[in-house]
């Protein structure tokens, strides 16, 4: 291996990469320079915004629209340079010798076609394998995947496979070439974490088996330590260092990196219910269902009280939001009640009066969709203040300035601005400051910060934390991120399968016994230690881990 | 003399383009050089002339286009519809209209100024640095289209000024040719035929207009409150509008003028029908906005109100068959807006904006008017221009089969077929009113695709 890799295989050089903005050309890249070698994994890790994926669709020679790659760059592949190559020089590369894994592999997949038929693809068109021979390899490939009835997987369309599987089913698809390259564009991200594990794993295995070189995009720091060999660290289109893995987790040189490496650091104090007060909101016996459909959730209860925070924890389809919208009135219960301060709430949202829809407000995950993109951010704050207080004019306007400063942004800059011209973590600030305006007692926060980045994740958490503080607020706190629950969290409560499989505070649920469920969550985050998906793997054996273990649990609990 | 400077002027042509390194003006410039070539040897002088005069016609068009664009992105730099934005712009827009219609019903003579007025106000509104930025990328062709629409409009709102005799005004003999003093000649009664294409924008256009507003104040409001109430709602809205779209539109239209329409048309008939539409219109705001019995109580007495003004006004500036008209156009072409209106509105309902203001308590009227409503006009702007074409075009083809407007009003569908004779005679009377549909649709066409461009981010590579 070690000869094999002093072959270059990519080389960058004083990459620029220019977008095309109010009229002028813009760098966005501002000269990166990058080398990997044959059977070598690269991290490129940075925030949104970094150019992480722009730098990765270049090594493919690919600038998206409206971008262009400056003149003086250079991107050489295998000695080829792909800047002034040809389109067609280009294409041929893309797919047989370049492979590119997205980040959602349920909209990249074209659901109107099966997994294997899209798997074949590529190696049709280049003409490298006959289609009986290339549906043998996937099948191969799907088995070294791990993929379920590797067999019979293939010839299902895209919607009936799982996110996890499909994103294995998309890896096995860069592979049906064997490329030299893979670029894996944050391919874990939109995954839980029991699923993320198992695509981990099977990317690991499988771009080791076959040597292939890799470019990892990602924004979290645990996972690019179990995948590259080297880390890249960028931030605005700059490069701000590059080390190797071990080097880089135990001592990183410049600050930002070293603050990258402390996010996860912010913990707020454990707080105790109170000896004989009455729960906040307190959730009781309640089933629910869509219309017609199985029961979503079964017997579910739990308090919360005042100024507490309730984690609500599982993996997708487990039934967290659905609880949400069950508390807020969008779903009214099947079975079971609501109760608010000891008082039933209506089950139906139309039929509750403004005192109590104004107690219970909600936070959404994402702020893109939750602010209205053609409505002033005065308007989108000052709403639930003039509907619920019917403060006008002056008083309007102070109410507004004020929420502002709560949210920590300057009221003097962001009255007069449309949602589309903040950044995410800014739009995530004004949703909370919009929750806020009505003056809440609780407050639910549906996966606030899975959608930003770390840094801008952390700075919500805190003025939530401080928030809570100030103004006694109740949170619920749904997430499917451990990490997010260990900083944030009072209570926590697992949920699986429409079911509350155990609660408690968080001090007891973070140490042992666990219930089986809990545990398995809890060992799936990934840690910053590099071996760690490694020890993971051999403790507990490649089929007890992820979903197959989750659907074991079910088996054995029914 | 002609062709030798012709060819002349094409060589230099060529050859500065090929000199300053002009690709695609080059191969322009010498495809026609060789093209003229070949039609001089074929159709010899009077070729290359017809050539010519098209060359400059579309240089003149483009050089209008491109210094009216100009125009109106200097006007938006200097952001000249500043102070009408911020809700001044219906205020001031219904106060001129007002003023226009006591003017035309009391006799000032100034009704012409109050409309410019109104209309002046409707440009100058968007005129903002951002629109600036939007016009500056605009291709030529929307500029032309603006610029087209922009003439035709003043030519509507002006005619009896700019038209030198009379709607109806029989001034010579029938189909007397062209000179100096009938610009268009005569038609078959004797009417000068620049006149009545004058008048005819006048009538026709506000007519299309009028139909193509109605329809989608109709339309979009059932729309926007089906997507927002769904459920039995939402079914009955959308099999009514299936009914009426599964009849052909033109034999509906046929069916329904022969009925009330055309010369049958009476006064109270109109209004009875203006103020049943009134109260449809009405029925579906008061469904959105009214809260409690007490809601509904004030609001329909304000619809009963409110359709008898806009039934008198109705049956006052307009005749009969007009008023019927208009009607059978906004029913026909009601269903399509409701279906587009129901398809946008109802992406916009899933966002979680929308459930957060339904979580506040918000009643329907708050969440079309400030939340769903910003979000679907651009394309609703894009389809009001494509329909007004529709529309234009079915009242000019009613017109045409003398169903539309009534003689002796001036209108382009009917003047095509009172002079169609002259089509045996290899005279392009006729086709002058035609030219004149043709070229108003393709302006509305060429803004529409840009504005739908702009909405959608239709891409080109």
């Amino acid at each position: 291996m070690a000869e094999q890799k002093k072959e270059v295989l990519l080389k960058i050089r004083d990459l620029k990469i220019q977008g095309y903005t109010d009229e002028t050309w813009i760098d966005i890249i501002k000269g990166v320079d990058l080398t990997l070698h044959r059977g070598e994994v690269m991290g490129l890790i940075g925030e949104s915004g970094a150019g992480k994926s722009t730098i990765g669709a270049a090594a493919m020679g690919y600038a998206r629209d409206g971008t262009r790659i400056t003149d003086d760059s250079s991107i050489e592949f295998d000695g080829m340079e792909l800047t002034t190559a040809s389109e067609g020089e280009r294409r041929a590369l893309r797919g047989s010798r370049i492979a590119y894994v997205a980040q959602s592999a349920a909209a990249s997949f074209n659901p109107a076609h099966k997994l294997i038929d899209q798997h074949t693809e590529a190696p049709l068109q280049y003409r490298i394998k006959k289609r009986v021979e290339a549906q043998e390899d996937g099948v191969e490939l799907y088995r070294r995947l791990r993929l379920p009835n590797p067999d019979e997987i293939g010839f299902r369309y895209p919607h009936q496979v799982s996110g996890g599987q499909l994103q294995r089913a998309m890896t096995a698809m860069a592979m049906s070439c064997r490329p030299d390259l893979i670029i894996f564009d944050e391919p874990t991200t939109a995954l839980d974490v029991t699923t993320q594990i198992e695509v981990l794993a099977a990317i690991r295995d499988i771009v080791e088996q076959f040597n292939t070189a890799a470019l990892y995009i990602t924004h979290d720091l645990a996972v690019v330590a179990q995948m590259a060999d080297t880390i890249k660290v960028l931030l605005k289109g700059n490069e701000v260092e590059q080390a190797p893995t071990e080097e880089m987790l135990n001592n990183p040189k410049e600050d930002y990196t070293k603050s990258l490496w402390a996010v996860r650091d912010f913990t707020s104090p454990q707080r105790y219910r109170p000896k004989d007060g009455v729960p906040l909101i307190s959730v009781k016996n309640v089933d629910a269902s869509y219309t017609g459909g199985a029961k979503v959730l079964d017997d579910v209860s739990f308090d919360i009280y005042e100024g507490m925070t309730v984690a609500v924890v599982g993996e997708s389809g487990s039934g967290k939001s659905t609880t949400a919208r069950c508390i807020t009135g969008l779903l009214p219960p099947s079975k079971g009640e609501i109760l608010f301060r000891g008082e039933p709430f209506e089950p139906d949202y139309r039929k509750r009066p403004r005192e109590q829809l104004r107690q219970c407000q909600m936070i959404y995950q994402m702020a893109d969709t939750a602010l209205n993109p053609k409505v002033k951010i005065s308007e989108i704050i000052g709403r639930p203040a003039q509907f619920y207080s019917g403060l006008t004019g002056a008083a309007l306007k102070n109410r507004v300035d004020e929420l502002l400063d709560l949210i920590e942004l300057d009221p003097s800059k962001f009255y007069n601005r449309y949602p589309p011209e903040l950044s995410g973590g800014q739009k995530q600030r004004i949703g909370i400051a919009r929750a806020l305006a009505a003056e809440p007692t609780f407050i639910v926060c549906d996966e606030v910060t899975s959608a930003l980045d770390q840094l801008v994740a952390e700075g919500i958490l805190r003025l939530l934390d401080k928030l809570q503080n100030e103004l006694k607020l109740a949170y619920m706190f749904i997430t499917h991120d451990l990490a997010t629950v260990r900083s944030i969290a009072d209570e926590v409560v697992v949920m699986q399968y429409g079911k509350v499989v155990e609660q408690g505070p968080k001090d007891d649920m973070f140490k042992p016994p666990h219930h089986p469920y809990t545990d398995l969550l809890l060992s799936s985050v990934p840690e910053m230690d590099p071996n760690w998906l490694t020890t993971l793997l051999e403790e507990r054996g490649v089929d007890n881990v992820g979903d197959a273990a989750s659907a074991k649990m079910a088996e054995q609990s029914k | 003399m002609f062709v030798l400077i012709y060819f002349v002027f094409l060589t230099v042509c060529f050859l500065a383009s090929a000199y300053f390194n002009q690709r695609t003006a080059f191969m322009l410039t010498f495809s026609l050089f060789m093209i003229s070539m070949i039609l001089f040897i074929v159709g010899g002088d009077a070729a290359l002339r017809s050539v010519a005069i098209g060359a400059a016609l579309l240089a003149g068009a483009a050089a209008v286009s491109f210094g009216f664009k100009e125009f109106l992105v200097q006007m938006a730099d200097g952001d000249a519809g500043a102070f009408l934005r911020g809700g001044m712009m219906l205020p001031v827009m219904g106060v001129f209209a007002l003023l226009a219609f006591a003017s035309a019903y009391l006799g000032w003579g100034v009704t012409e100024v109050f409309i410019t007025l109104v209309v002046l106000a409707l440009i100058l509104a968007p005129m903002s640095p951002d629109f600036a930025k939007e016009l500056r990328t605009a291709p030529l062709t929307a500029a032309f289209g603006m610029f087209v629409i922009f003439v035709v409009s003043i030519m509507a709102i002006y005619a009896p000024l700019i038209a030198p005799y009379g709607e109806a005004e029989v001034i010579s003999s029938a189909f007397a040719p062209r000179d100096e003093s009938l610009l268009l000649g005569a038609d078959q009664l004797g009417r000068d035929m620049f006149s009545r294409v004058i008048y005819g924008a006048r009538n026709t256009v506000t007519l299309a207009l009028l139909g193509t507003t109605l329809a989608f104040i109709l339309g979009a409001m059932a729309g926007l409150l089906a997507a927002t109430k769904g459920g039995m709602f939402d079914q009955a809205m959308g099999r009514t509008a299936d009914v009426i779209m599964s009849i052909p539109s033109l034999i509906f239209a046929l069916l329904m003028l022969s009925i009330f329409g055309g010369s049958l048309a009476s006064p109270s008939t109109s209004f009875y029908l203006l103020f049943g539409f009134a109260i449809i219109v009405g029925l579906l705001f008061l469904a959105a906005a009214a809260e409690g019995a007490m809601g509904w109580v004030i609001g329909a007495a304000v619809m009963i109100g409110a359709g008898l003004a806009f039934a008198a006004a109705g049956t006052t500036i307009f005749d009969a068959s007009e008023v019927i008209l208009i009607l059978v156009v906004a029913v026909i072409y009601s269903p399509r807006v409701f279906r587009l209106t129901r398809a946008v509105a109802g992406n916009v309902v899933v966002m979680d904006y929308i459930e957060a203001a339904k979580l506040r308590g918000e009643g329907n009227w708050y969440l079309i008017r400030r939340e769903i409503l910003p979000n679907s006009t651009a394309p609703l702007v894009a389809e009001y221009g494509l329909e007004f074409c529709f529309v234009f075009l079915l009242i000019a083809g009613l017109s045409f089969l003398g169903l539309g407007i009534q003689p002796p009003t001036a209108d382009w569908g009917s003047m095509v077929r009172e002079n169609a004779t002259l089509i045996s005679f290899g005279d392009p009377t006729p086709l002058i009113p035609a030219a004149a549909i043709a070229l108003l649709t393709i302006a509305v066409n060429f803004v529409v695709d840009w504005m739908l461009f702009r909405s959608s981010g239709l891409k080109e590579q």
